[in-house]
């Protein structure tokens, strides 16, 4: 594995919050080493520097991608703590079916979006509630987004297959065969539920008001990787892409004192979700 | 005593028998079966960490069959196929259905040692990733209580702060007036 030394860790953790946003401590060596010594050695660089001075040129931006996808493959589960899920279910959907229906005899509309979607496990979760609760009811149109800032996360996730140890922890297993299929040694999701979800790639950092207004937003566990000032942002803007009526739904870890006034947290059972004044 | 439980399957009494006797030398904890039909009520009776199973066995149980069977009723338990060297191809297929390893006949077992520990290794690793994440999800879970209830509470102390805020503003209030409401506001926070 190729060393970092100081000078290179404050100039590669510069490029990479230039790039992706996320500030990584400069206490970490550890964390650049692992993550990416590999991708140093198959762009045939010897010192992280080498590797930043060659991203930076590369025209294609190959190198920075595959940057982005070592840095920010993050580990994700299906219902990642079930709060969110039960919220969704019990509270959110309940709600806004109810705001948004019976105005007119048109189907009623509602858009979701999970903001960092990774390899898509949080937006099939929800896909799969959805799917539970509403059966095939007609008369509902449901748009489901899931974004992120890799290539590499976004094709898993439009691909929907999951290795065993993806799979076991958090998915009950009546969910597992009702909506899975048994591929070699992995899990794929079936067409019933990747037909209800769309992924593609989108930096946070950039602007996404084309993507237009959503009723729900999940941005859970990615802003722990900002600095405040960035956080500031990101929130603000997510809160110009909600509907007014819309729930913001973060990490349950995460605060928005002193990040963006323009949301109010609000309690339902052991869950708190966000909307605008 | 080795921390790895081993279930040895195989319809030969001599093979059955060596294996036994050289695992147990090793200190494993061994048990054996004669064919898969024992093989499958003992793996629903108790846990072993690996089977070490012959490929071709009579009946319809062979040890693609076991390897199904082990992996269905737990998908922790490993399992390693004995073959002759004419199955490799078949061993290849088992591999992909999700057995760990095959050995090739007659067995060498210096390789069959080193692959126990192998599997002991990453048993061990596996473990210990497994007690982390328990220990993550309660840490996580604590702080979430704390983080949502200080949350809740800021966000009832801003509104109070604003309401205080407006009767201060309010120019058709006296000022002790002003004061006594904003106190009372303070009071009930």
């Amino acid at each position: 594995m190729i060393k970092i030394n100081p000078a290179e860790l404050k100039l590669v953790a510069q490029y990479i919050q230039e790039i992706t946003g996320i500030y990584l401590d400069q206490s970490k060596s550890y964390l650049f080493e692992t993550r990416l010594s590999s991708v140093a050695e198959a762009h045939g660089c010897k010192s992280y520097q080498e590797l930043q001075v060659k991203a930076k040129k590369d025209s294609t931006k190959a190198i920075e991608k595959s940057i982005v996808d070592a840095i920010t493959t993050n580990e994700t589960l299906f219902f990642r703590d079930k709060g969110p899920f039960e919220l969704m279910q019990h509270k959110i959907l309940p709600e806004l079916i109810d705001a948004r229906s019976s105005k007119t005899s048109l189907k009623t509309q509602i858009k979701i979006w999970s903001a960092a979607s990774s390899t898509g496990q949080e937006l099939y979760s929800i896909a799969i509630v959805i799917k539970e609760l509403l059966k095939d009811t007609p008369g509902y149109a449901f748009t489901l987004l899931g974004t992120d800032i890799s290539d590499a996360a976004v094709s898993q996730a439009s691909y929907g297959k999951y290795n065993r140890f993806e799979i076991e922890r958090g998915l009950d297993k009546k969910y597992l065969q009702k909506f899975f299929t048994l591929f070699g040694d992995s899990w794929k999701i079936k067409d019933e539920i990747r037909a209800m979800v769309n992924f593609r790639k989108l930096n946070l950092m950039h602007p996404f008001t084309a993507l237009g207004k959503f009723d729900i937003i999940f941005c859970r566990n990615v802003a722990i990787y900002f600095t405040l000032e960035d956080r500031k942002k990101l929130f603000n803007k997510l809160a110009d892409s909600l509907a007014d009526d819309g729930y913001l739904v973060i990490g349950s870890t995460e605060s928005l004192t002193g990040v963006c006034p323009r949301f109010i947290p609000k309690r339902h059972l052991r869950s708190i979700f966000y909307q605008k004044q | 005593m080795k921390n790895l439980s081993i279930l040895v399957v195989d319809d030969d009494p001599v093979i059955r028998r060596l294996l036994e006797q050289r695992l147990k030398k090793e200190n494993y904890q061994v048990q054996v079966a004669e064919d898969g039909y024992v093989a499958e009520k003992m793996l629903g009776q108790q846990f072993f960490d690996v089977v070490l199973t012959d490929l071709m066995m009579p009946g319809t149980l062979g040890g693609i069959e076991v390897l199904e069977i082990a992996k269905d009723i737990n998908s922790r338990t490993e399992v390693v196929l004995i073959t002759a060297h004419s199955s490799v191809n078949s061993a290849v297929e088992a591999m992909k259905k999700g057995a760990v390893d095959y050995l090739e006949k007659p067995i060498n077992f210096d390789e069959l040692f080193l692959r126990l520990d192998k599997i002991a290794n990453m048993q061990t690793i596996l473990r210990s990733a497994q007690d982390l994440q328990v220990a993550m999800d309660t840490t996580e879970n604590a702080a979430s209580e704390t983080i949502q209830s200080l949350e809740m509470q800021v966000a009832k102390m801003r509104q109070t702060l604003d309401e205080i805020e407006t009767i201060l503003r309010d120019d058709h209030l006296a000022d002790y007036n002003k004061i006594a409401k904003a106190l009372d506001l303070v009071c009930e926070s």
